[in-house]
């Protein structure tokens, strides 16, 4: 009784912080940068992937069972992948804009978790014979954080996309005011970061320079983080085609969630091989990994509402 | 001469290596962005190449280039080691004084670009005639051609877009279906008829043979991107030429002459760096990073013992599955059926299987928790070889073919009707949904003979708990089968005895398995490696660039 009440107790505390946290970012962009700010609303994070960890933590104790057996606990779990990489750059010092993307995400997926569409799924459902084994741990897990990288990744290349297309488009059209104020923004918050860079007078304008230095860092960054995010897949692909053969004897049966991992590997696949290729390079990778978001929902929640075949444990209805 | 006894110059042959050098161009120095082009230096790194632009390079090296080289290099370097300007007074005669050897070579896989120029070159001095040289191209030809790395992203994409249709398709159902599913009167997308699914092979997708030609054309470019781009890589990699003279040294692609420099600090700063450093004689060699030179080459080759693997499985294997009642044997071979040409019936298919138990585990909720079969193997002359208890992710391995479980079913109901019996009385499946299923059994009580037979009938969701209706379909009572608790429903007394189930069982045997297996091992591996080796260098990089920028600051100011 007492595990369940923290657990609610949990969620909700990890929904408010992030949706304080979320309300901060957006204060701080739209008003010129306040340090403190800054520096609490990356407490802000931390705060939540505490409430996350012990989220996940309390339901494992309370129901005796890896958490990550239905559709409810894969997204809690997805939330918390998402924490974990906006982390990992914060303690390695890295200034970076991955913290924007995963942010808002980390908000959106726990509160679609956390509303009311999914509300009798909170409790915790017994576990079906296949699924009772070692390799649900890794297979999943693995599976839920490559989703988060790759997620990361291809809204990144979104982000970059609509940078260089904006850009584009302003060439011809000089009407977008707003549009420009909103976008300067960012800029300005990188300026006063690098403000300590050489700059030099032959370029045209500073702004183009910022601009374009910005376009590289999301390529730069995108990249770092699809790839290894497409490491996680492999192995979540791979493990979960040993434990097919473990429990079923057969490594592969093109059912459709496997199919549409199989896609999403091919896809990104395809996306590293793009950037070997100077000549292609931001603008084309990005296309391909702005595919991959679509693809990766698909995969991931797509399949479920079909509700056939191994992977049926997931399935819900939309009434 | 190149050595001039008052100096104790050194000339060391510096070839650096670096893998997976990051593409990005160096915001420092504006005079760099002039040669911040890529440089397709790996087909001839060690011979004399023309003028070409010098690539960007992680490892910064700030140095003041002298105007007249006999390179025409188009663009200065700037090196951190301050080499000697006293230098060109001397060089000024010989050819190159100061170039960097830095033999960079571009990340793979696949610079197709290369590939071009390879296959035309060697076949200038052909002389058998017209069709011995078209002969003797086409290999080569095809290899260009199936190399090419934008083929290869679009076999990638069709058997991504194949793959996602066969999901959206149904697969696998009769004719009839897809004649009213997508009916000629009116198609899906404007066009898209039974005729399409059914010609192209579209309901049995995964095995269709637009699907498995795709896949075939992928592996031959795997094989010819492997053979001509990687392998030379390789090849290049390990030939540690020691340069001996300086000449030979100077041919090189990018040399650089340090005076007053000794070759041990050379080497322990580039061992600071991570390199792996070579010392012999006066001489040193030092390449890093070729790990991750290495790894994409595993990652494909990987790919392709997978698919092999694969080809292997679904050619030479065989499968069955059986439904065997609690108590009842069958023969391996009997059950086991053949999947391809490659299959190959071994001395085990003899083996015999004995049912011993088949039972089940609950919850407390009553739900299924895990079902256990207890099996017994007997070979042709009735000895027992092998007795194990296997569940659902816990299979029996024997002699090359493993027994899964996989389903359970309702056998028989043993009742005994007015202390008489034990009857059987055979379980039938009245409503299967998934894990979910029920099964019903009926007991005349009247005359059997009459149109309409009345009788007691008995439901059951799983082994535990029978439900008994009486004549009128009403609810009677509900009876487990151990308790031995006599029910009377009419005037009759029933007792159940006993539930008898049945295990459903899954044989294979695979010998593809093992190479698929050793395929997974290596694609994770390789992946892994593949990975942190460019993490690495992206952190020398990042490194590198603070240094320098703040070094940019200081001078600056």
């Amino acid at each position: 009784m007492i595990f369940s009440t923290l657990e609610h107790i949990l969620t909700h505390i990890s929904f408010s912080i992030i949706s304080i946290v979320i309300t901060i970012f957006l204060i701080s962009l739209s008003v010129d940068e306040i340090v403190g700010l800054y520096d609490s609303s990356e407490k802000g994070m931390i705060a939540t992937f505490f409430c996350i960890t012990g989220l996940l933590v309390t339901r494992w104790i309370y129901s005796g069972h890896f958490p990550l057996s239905d559709l409810y606990e894969s997204l809690i779990f997805l939330s918390w992948s998402f924490s974990v990489i906006h982390m990992v750059p914060y303690f390695k010092k890295h200034k970076n804009y991955l913290s924007t993307i995963t942010a808002p995400s980390t908000i959106f997926t726990q509160g679609f978790a956390t509303s009311g569409l999914l509300t009798e799924m909170h409790q915790s459902e017994i576990v079906v014979p296949a699924l009772q084994s070692q390799w649900l741990m890794m297979h999943v897990s693995m599976m839920i954080l490559g989703y988060a990288a790759l997620l990361c990744g291809s809204l990144l290349s979104v982000a970059l996309l609509v940078i260089t297309l904006r850009k584009a488009i302003r060439v011809f059209s000089k009407k977008n005011n707003f549009l420009n104020e909103s976008f300067s923004f960012v800029e300005i918050q990188y300026m006063n970061e690098r403000s300590n860079v050489l700059l030099t007078t032959s370029f045209c304008s500073s702004r183009n320079y910022y601009r374009a230095q910005l376009i590289q860092q999301l390529d730069q960054w995108s990249y770092r983080i699809i790839s290894l995010g497409f490491l996680f897949l492999t192995i979540g692909i791979l493990s979960g085609a040993v434990w097919a053969n473990e429990a079923w004897g057969s490594y592969w049966n093109w059912d459709p969630k496997e199919t549409w991992a199989f896609i999403t590997w091919t896809l990104f696949a395809i996306y590293l091989h793009t950037r070997t290729n100077k000549n292609w390079e931001s603008l084309n990778c990005a296309i391909v990994a702005s595919i991959g978001f679509l693809i990766i929902w698909i995969c991931y929640f797509g399949v479920n509402l079909l509700g056939i075949g191994l992977h049926s444990y997931g399935s819900f209805n939309l009434h | 001469m190149n050595k001039n006894p008052l100096n104790h110059q050194l000339e060391t042959a510096v070839k650096l290596r670096h893998c997976w050098c990051s593409e990005k161009p160096l915001p420092c120095s504006s005079r760099n962005s002039a040669s911040m082009e890529s440089l397709n230096t790996f087909t001839n790194p060690l011979n004399p190449p023309s003028p070409r632009r010098i690539p960007l390079k992680p490892f910064q090296i700030h140095h003041h280039h002298p105007k007249s080289t006999q390179r025409n290099l188009s663009s200065p370097i700037s090196c951190k080691l301050k080499s000697s300007q006293k230098d060109t007074t001397k060089s000024s005669t010989k050819l190159i004084s100061q170039k960097i050897l830095l033999s960079e070579n571009m990340p793979p896989p696949l610079a197709e670009e290369e590939d071009g120029v390879e296959a035309e070159k060697p076949l200038e001095n052909d002389k058998n005639g017209a069709m011995g040289m078209w002969l003797k191209r086409l290999p080569r030809r095809v290899l260009s051609v199936l190399s090419n790395l934008p083929l290869a992203i679009g076999e990638m994409a069709t058997v991504a877009a194949l793959m996602a249709l066969g999901t959206i398709i149904d697969q696998g159902e009769a004719p009839d279906f897809y004649f009213q599913r997508y009916p000629e009167d009116n198609p899906a997308l404007g066009f898209f008829t039974w005729r399409w699914v059914l010609t192209l092979g579209f309901d049995h997708m995964y095995s269709s043979p637009i699907f498995l030609g795709t896949l075939v054309l992928l592996g031959t470019s795997l094989m010819a991107c492997t053979y001509t781009t990687q392998i030379p890589l390789v090849k290049v990699a390990r030939r540690w030429n020691f340069l001996q003279s300086s000449e030979a040294i100077r041919k090189q692609e990018f040399s650089e002459r340090l005076s007053r420099a000794s070759v041990q600090d050379l080497g322990i700063i580039l061992m600071g760096s991570g390199y792996e450093v070579f010392l012999k004689g006066p001489s040193l060699y030092a390449f890093k990073g070729l790990a991750g030179r290495f790894a994409p080459i595993g990652v494909h080759l990987a790919m392709l013992l997978i698919m092999a693997g694969g080809t292997l499985s679904a050619t030479g294997s065989f499968k069955g599955s059986v439904t065997v009642p609690q108590g009842l044997n069958f023969v391996i071979g009997d059950v086991l059926g053949p999947t391809g040409f490659l299959s190959n019936p071994s001395e085990e298919f003899n083996t015999e299987v004995h049912v011993n138990r088949f039972y089940m585990d609950y919850y407390d909720s009553g739900e299924v928790s895990q079902f256990h079969t207890d099996l017994s193997l007997f070979d042709l002359g009735g000895k027992e070889v092998m007795r194990k208890t296997i569940s659902v992710n816990d299979p029996l391995r024997y002699g090359g073919f493993t027994i899964y479980q996989t389903d359970w079913s309702f056998s028989a109901l043993q009742v005994l009707k007015d202390s008489e019996g034990p009857f059987n009385l055979p379980m039938a499946p009245l409503q299967i949904n998934g894990d979910k299923k029920l099964f019903g059994t009926f007991l005349p009580v009247s005359d059997t003979d009459a149109s309409s037979v009345k009788g007691i009938s008995m439901l059951a969701r799983d082994l535990q708990s029978i439900v008994l209706y009486d004549q009128d379909g009403k609810f009677a009572g509900v009876r487990r089968p151990n308790s031995k608790l006599p029910i009377d429903i009419g005037g009759t007394k029933i007792v159940i005895v006993d539930a008898i189930g049945s295990t459903g069982l899954n044989l294979k045997t695979d010998p593809g398995v093992p190479i698929v297996y050793a395929g997974f091992g290596a694609l994770m591996l390789t992946t892994c490696i593949s990975y942190l080796s460019h993490t690495q260098m992206e952190q020398q990089w990042l490194s590198e660039e603070r240094q320098t920028e703040q070094k940019a600051n200081f001078l600056r100011r």
